[in-house]
């Protein structure tokens, strides 16, 4: 009897520390998100999308330059990054499978996903901006894209590894090829796991402010040239909050705002895919 | 080994054939030989580990896929050694299809799915194709239960379906030597009755070899059945001679349930 309300105390405080563990982690995450909405909102207008900042102490002005190199980067980040992770994790999972090299691989990355993404930008830094001696666009995304490749590759590895084996003989014997099995069935079961670490890959990159710092770094002029320094959301957030101006502080809340909007709307993306796959 | 003669044809004649798998030294299968006639049913019967699902998988060459597994000897389809360098596995595998133990329909619709073997080789005539996929699940007694859903996800079908499914996938390609591996192990007793009715029906057109751990089925289905035990071959003969009156003493306590 005595034991057995033991136990009951136990589990009563193993319930309690564990609730409001989560209850903190969740104070913290809705005061965050709560207050760049807050902030956030009150600062947004049409002109934040369609104009370009105005010089310093001057009224006015928007952050398009911001929003325009923020989607090229992340977008040619995305075009450099997915392929080669894809592949990577296919090449992997499947061709090399259960050599020492594709364990070799798979740490390294694994290495790579923890690696601090300043240091990635630095890297950058050293082999695309020092040699030509500007910064540039190319660099940030570039820089994203190492960023993205160890995430995208080990999450494909993974979803690969994840296919059953029977699945892949069963259409070897109706006589395909590798590159068939692997395009027409393995790609098809695995897909929704490979998208989803795609989509989160993305919301990941999208956030990163250090790696862009020393690569993309910051253009208060409007440019489609991947060639020229660019402006981004996140070093602007940087420098706007840094800045002396009321007016850039409200700006930089509404690119918080934003960002912050852009990545909940990714990953809400990515679980209804998730749910719907699950249905079917 | 067949006692008598027999006016048989011979499909495929397993001759001194013996397999290692890789990094062994010790034979999985020792020194078998035995013809398979074409277009009857060939069971192979034995005890767990006794090669028979090895021997199966000899036969498309499933063993290539592993780096390092060996083949000695010869198995000759048609006269011409399936085993030698040149074969080409893609073309064997076409005329060799295979039924695995769990059904494994494609993450794709039911037509796709009959339809994915008549794509890699290259028809893409849209007529052609709903007429072979139609031929095929009407062959695998499937067609009246998914003519009307032929869109829909191969994975929504019941397990004994996408067997059946998984039946006319191979079938759709014509080829002319079926391999079932336990077909019906992992199937309820309506599903698997059915399905040995519809492997019976098949033998008209193709020649079949089947392994399975079920002695009742093995009766039932095949026209010739071989024992194994530990990798070697007791005794192949005519299905009603092995289950009535086995020459050796081993295939006795074993169709008599004394070991197994």
């Amino acid at each position: 009897m005595d034991l057995k309300r033991r136990r009951k105390i136990q589990g009563q405080i193993a319930l309690m520390l564990s609730t409001l563990a989560a209850l903190s982690g969740l104070f913290w995450l809705v005061f965050i998100i709560f207050d760049v909405l807050r902030h956030g909102i009150t600062a947004l207008n049409l002109d934040l999308f369609l104009e370009d900042p105005a010089p310093p102490g001057v009224p006015g002005g928007g952050l398009r330059n911001a929003f325009v190199g923020h989607f090229l980067i992340t977008s040619v980040a995305t075009i450099i990054g997915v392929p080669i992770g894809v592949l990577g994790g296919t090449f992997i999972a499947e061709y090399a499978r259960g050599t020492k090299f594709a364990r070799l691989v798979s740490v390294l990355s694994d290495i790579m996903v923890s690696v601090p993404s300043i240091v990635v930008g630095t890297f950058i830094y050293a082999i695309l901006v020092k040699p030509f001696g500007h910064f540039s666009g190319w660099a940030g995304a570039t820089a994203l894209a190492f960023i993205m490749i160890p995430v995208v590759l080990r999450t494909t590895e993974d979803m690969l590894k994840l296919v059953p084996w029977t699945l892949r003989e069963a259409a070897f014997a109706l006589g395909a090829s590798y590159f068939h099995v692997i395009k027409d069935v393995v790609y098809r079961a695995a897909a929704t796991g490979i998208l989803t670490g795609i989509i989160l890959a993305i919301a990941r990159v999208s956030g990163e402010t250090a790696p862009l710092l020393f690569t993309s770094f910051n253009n208060s002029y409007f440019t489609l040239d991947m060639s020229e320094p660019m402006a981004s959301l996140t070093v602007t957030i940087f420098n706007y909050a840094m800045g002396p101006y009321e007016d850039w502080h409200e700006k930089a809340w509404a690119a918080a705002f934003i960002i912050t909007v852009g990545i909940l709307i990714i990953t809400l993306i990515t679980r209804s895919i998730i749910q719907w796959r699950y249905k079917n | 080994m067949v006692n008598g003669k027999t006016d048989e044809k011979v499909k495929i004649d397993v001759k001194d054939f013996s397999f290692y798998y890789a990094k062994s030294d010790k034979p999985a299968l020792k020194n078998i030989n035995m013809p398979v006639y074409e277009n009857r049913i060939t069971a192979l019967i034995g005890p767990s580990g006794c090669g028979k699902t090895t021997l199966l998988r000899s036969f498309n060459r499933m063993h290539d896929l592993y780096p390092g597994n060996r083949y000695e000897g010869q198995i000759l389809m048609d006269g011409k050694n399936i085993l030698s360098d040149d074969i080409d596995l893609i073309d064997l595998r076409s005329r060799v299809g295979m039924v695995f133990q769990k059904p494994t329909p494609f993450p794709m619709s039911i037509f796709d799915n009959v339809a994915y073997g008549l794509k890699l080789r290259g028809i893409k005539n849209r007529s052609e194709l709903e007429g072979r996929v139609e031929k095929a699940l009407k062959q695998a007694a499937l067609w009246d239960e998914v003519k009307d859903r032929l869109k829909d996800s191969a994975s929504g079908l019941s397990g004994g379906q996408q067997q059946r499914l998984v039946i006319a996938r191979a079938l759709a390609v014509e080829p002319e030597v079926l391999l079932f591996d336990e077909p019906t192990s992992a199937l309820d007793p309506i599903s698997t009755s059915k399905i040995e009715e519809l492997v019976v029906s098949l033998k008209e057109s193709v020649t079949i070899i089947i392994v399975t751990h079920n002695m009742q089925q093995a009766a039932r289905v095949s026209d010739y059945t071989a024992f194994m035990y530990l990798g070697e071959l007791i005794e192949f003969n005519k299905t009603d001679i092995i289950f009535t009156s086995p020459q050796k003493k081993l295939t006795e306590d074993y169709i008599t349930g004394r070991f197994g």
